[in-house]
């Protein structure tokens, strides 16, 4: 049974606003909250899916048909990044319950639904303004989180993302001014319909400052000075949800504005080189870290750069790849993440040499993180290697053999780093005995659900390309985009 | 150097931004008529609310403005999630003189049925739910900065906020109850220019003005609080 | 046309404050400012010469004699949204200041910048 998909940002909303509620009769329920309410959009965004595969799902709001009104246009792009988006958020909340401790706790709950309520808004939005505005829940809901251990370094790792985040968002709405002024509309549809008669000196210009707005977000070289620290100060989980979700909200707005509204060649090869930039020197400064969440954070960053390379080939095979990738850094970074979360609560500190020996001690932990390593590496036959494969062989096939070169030297010195973790949890011996205390049960539970759907996408890659073709497409082809929202009319 | 670098961005980015602005001459008329047009032309018979831009706000784009209380939420909610202490505080100001204290307490009330009355004609005057919240909340910013003991149960601004904001949504939630879209104007509109107008476009925006005006009071309250 | 270059220079005085200046409460301030800049500059695209504003409170109003209303509508989101960041930013700060006792930017630097 399908309901109506508003409901996957009105109910995260309205459970929101209760929970302070609730919260007053019961501290036990708020932490179940998220997990059913997610649990909600997951299977909601899985029973869409048959539908919007065929056509874009046009969802009218308000009873105003779409140059009008708002409208949710959900295409097989949005579809599957929300279900992306609900799939982490889901793992994420199991994981939650018995991490989080840190008081107030009920706030920590209400951020981390509006966090996903304002990703979910964002991929599955029509409305190029409404964009905006989710985006912005989005992020000072994650400047929030950042902040909530509130320790030194957390609120200066949380001011740093604020200030560029806040100066983005002044750029996203600059953008949008000179795009009303000239389209006289808001529509994405109807605006990339428009865009054409525009003239292209105002159109660049218009294209730049969205890219740097939505940049920041996506992790962009070189946009992504916040994203290490505020990585490794806020809460293991909100890192899951930085790397799973905030990041994938980014991209999307970034590809949509590139490809959907803009009408630019060149942006591409800007794109690509701006990728590459961004995958060299996220591995290279990966490779110099000493803590185990900056080090996560800078190959995430990598990992987008990797995406960016794919995106900027604007092939239909190559942005296939972009998104087998993005599907595979959200499975897998939350992954590490989560691991990486306990693994630094054991070890009691955040750096990479106190994780001597937690293979013998901790081995489902050391499991999770060493099986997340070498998906996220490439290795043979996990998911990882499938998708950077196709991003390599699309490189090479349009002649941009360098850029393969590049692309494969990172993912070596990826190896480099990781193993040197893995290693370090199996092979070296760690003699002073901590308190021993206990994995729970749902934190398990949380990453055994990633590590099986990697483990399936790895050995059947099929099965995810079949949805990720049309979704491509839906960015490659764009009058696909305008003629479904305007055929309704 | 730093001051010369900063210099010479803002000038690139300034001369740009104007280069872009005088292809647009100021104040001509540029309406599309698809969209700004239509607004203006149908709005008094299909919203039955007399001010476009409420109905813009809450009908039209009434999902923005879904977000929009969210994000001021999400701003009260990270606020105190931030400066919790597990303590009360005090604010650390003197008393006001008496002629701040009596003359606030003579205002006060003044305040507040002024901003009632900005959001419950928010579909017939300039104002609305945002504007009638913040004045709402400065009435309490005087009464907080002329008296010292003056104390706000945070647990009722947090109840007005949780019952506002559900109210917003589940009056959306209506529409698709009733078999037509989510925030579907489904009352009946009224005539044009009355009180009881505009459909669900009053009830909506005397939701907004409750929470804006709790939240910014919560905020304020907050704020005050933790100045040592 | 004084419109345009007023918001205009309200942003740039905001974008120099934001890089330049090292006081972290004038580093919000500048953000406001850049936000309040962009602020007038939509009401400013929206003006129509000669125009009134969107409300038919009298009968002989025509829509030919209004302003657009778009831009209004957006502002007054924008403004929510720019206040939550402020709101958000001070708050940040007075959490620095408690663990730094400074609000001087260069001076609050243990993570790599």
């Amino acid at each position: 049974m399908m309901f109506d998909p508003v409901l996957m940002i009105a109910l995260p909303l309205l459970a929101a606003f209760l929970i302070p509620v609730i919260n007053r009769f019961s501290k036990a329920i708020p932490k179940y909250i998220p997990v059913v309410v997610i649990g909600f959009n997951l299977y909601e965004s899985i029973m869409l899916l048959p539908y919007s595969m065929v056509k874009p799902v046009i969802v009218i709001i308000a009873g105003w048909q779409p140059p009008l009104g708002i409208n949710l246009t959900i295409g097989p792009l949005g579809n599957i990044l929300a279900l992306m988006i609900s799939l982490v958020g889901f793992v994420v909340a199991i994981y939650n319950i018995k991490f989080v401790t840190e008081e107030p706790t009920e706030k920590y709950y209400m951020l981390f639904l509006l966090i996903i309520t304002g990703a979910t808004g964002v991929v599955l939005t029509g409305d190029l303004f409404n964009m905006f505005v989710f985006l912005e829940i989005t992020s000072i809901s994650a400047y929030a989180l950042t902040a909530f251990i509130r320790d030194r370094n957390g609120a200066e790792a949380a001011f740093k993302y604020l200030l560029i985040g806040g100066i983005a968002s002044t750029m996203i709405l600059l953008g949008i001014a000179i795009i009303y002024t000239y389209t006289g509309t808001l529509n994405l549809a109807d605006i990339a319909q428009k865009m054409q008669y525009v003239d292209p000196k105002i159109a660049l210009a218009a294209m730049v400052l969205l890219i740097v707005g939505f940049g920041v977000e996506a992790e962009l070289f070189p946009l992504n000075g916040w994203a290490p620290d505020a990585y490794s100060q806020a809460p293991t989980p909100v890192g899951a949800v930085f790397g799973g979700i905030v990041v994938k909200a980014g991209v999307y707005g970034l590809a949509r504005m590139i490809y959907t509204i803009f009408n630019f060649e060149g942006v591409f090869y800007f794109l690509m080189i701006m990728g590459l930039i961004t995958l060299l020197m996220a591995e290279m400064s990966a490779m110099r870290q000493s803590q185990i969440k900056r080090m996560l954070a800078f190959s995430s960053i990598g990992q987008m750069g990797l995406v960016f390379i794919a995106f900027g080939l604007a092939t239909q095979r190559g942005v296939e790849g972009a998104l087998f990738q993005m599907l595979n850094h959200a499975l897998l970074k939350p992954l590490l993440f989560l691991s990486a979360g306990y693994l630094v609560y054991y070890s009691g500190s955040k750096n990479i040499e106190d994780l001597d020996g937690m293979g013998r001690r901790k081995p489902f932990l050391a499991f999770f993180f060493a099986f997340g390593a070498f998906a996220i590496m490439g290795l043979p036959p996990l998911n990882g290697f499938w998708s950077k494969m196709i991003i390599i062989s699309e490189t090479i096939r349009n002649g941009f053999v360098i850029v393969a070169a590049f692309v494969l030297a990172g993912s070596v010195i990826e190896a480099v780093y990781y193993l040197r973790v893995v290693g370090r949890l199996y092979f070296k011996k760690h003699d002073d005995n901590q308190q021993e205390k206990y994995v729970h049960g749902s934190a398990i539970f949380a990453m055994s659900i990633l590590v099986i759907l990697a483990i399936v996408i790895g050995l059947y890659p099929d099965l995810v390309m079949q949805y990720l073709k049309p979704a491509a497409e839906e960015l490659v082809n764009k009058s696909l985009y305008i003629q479904s929202v305007f055929a309704i009319n | 150097m730093r001051k010369i670098l900063a210099v010479f961005f803002i000038g690139v980015f300034g001369y740009y931004m104007l280069a872009i602005l005088m292809d647009f001459p100021f104040g001509i008329d540029h309406l599309n008529p698809g969209l700004a047009g239509a607004y203006l032309k149908d709005t008094v018979s299909k919203t039955g609310a007399v001010n476009v831009v409420t109905s813009i706000i809450v009908n039209y784009r009434g999902f923005d403005t879904l977000g929009e209380v969210t994000v001021l939420f999400l701003a009260a909610t990270g606020m105190s999630a931030l400066l919790y202490d597990g303590k009360t505080m005090n604010r650390s100001r003197q008393n006001a003189s008496v002629i701040v204290k009596a003359g606030s307490r003579l205002l006060f009330p003044l305040i507040i049925i002024l901003g009632a009355y900005v959001f419950i004609h928010g579909h017939l005057t300039p104002g609305g739910g945002f504007q009638g919240g913040a004045i709402i909340a400065s009435g309490f910013l005087l009464m907080f900065i002329s008296y010292r003991n003056y104390h706000v149960s945070h647990r009722i601004l947090s109840n007005v906020e949780s019952t506002a904001g559900s109210v917003f949504v589940v009056l959306g939630l209506l529409g698709l109850l009733y078999g037509a879209t989510f925030l579907e104007n489904i009352m009946p509109l009224g005539i044009p220019n009355k009180l009881f107008s505009g459909g669900l476009i009053p009830l909506i925006y005397i939701a907004v003005g409750f929470k804006v005006g709790a939240e910014l009071t919560a905020l304020l309250d907050t704020m005050l609080k933790t100045v040592k | 046309m004084v419109y345009y270059i007023a918001s205009l220079s309200l942003i740039l005085i905001g974008l120099y404050g934001v890089l330049v200046k090292k006081n972290l409460i004038k580093i919000v301030l500048s953000l406001s400012l850049i936000n309040a800049g962009i602020h007038i500059l939509l009401i400013a695209i929206g003006y129509i010469d000669g125009r009134t504003a969107p409300i038919f409170s009298t009968p002989e109003l025509r829509p030919e004699q209004m302003v657009d209303p778009v831009p209004q509508a957006l502002v007054l989101t924008a403004i929510v949204i720019g206040l939550a960041i402020t709101a958000l930013a001070l708050t940040i700060v007075i959490r620095l200041y408690d663990h730094h006792k400074t609000l001087d930017v260069s001076k609050i630097r243990e993570l790599k910048w």
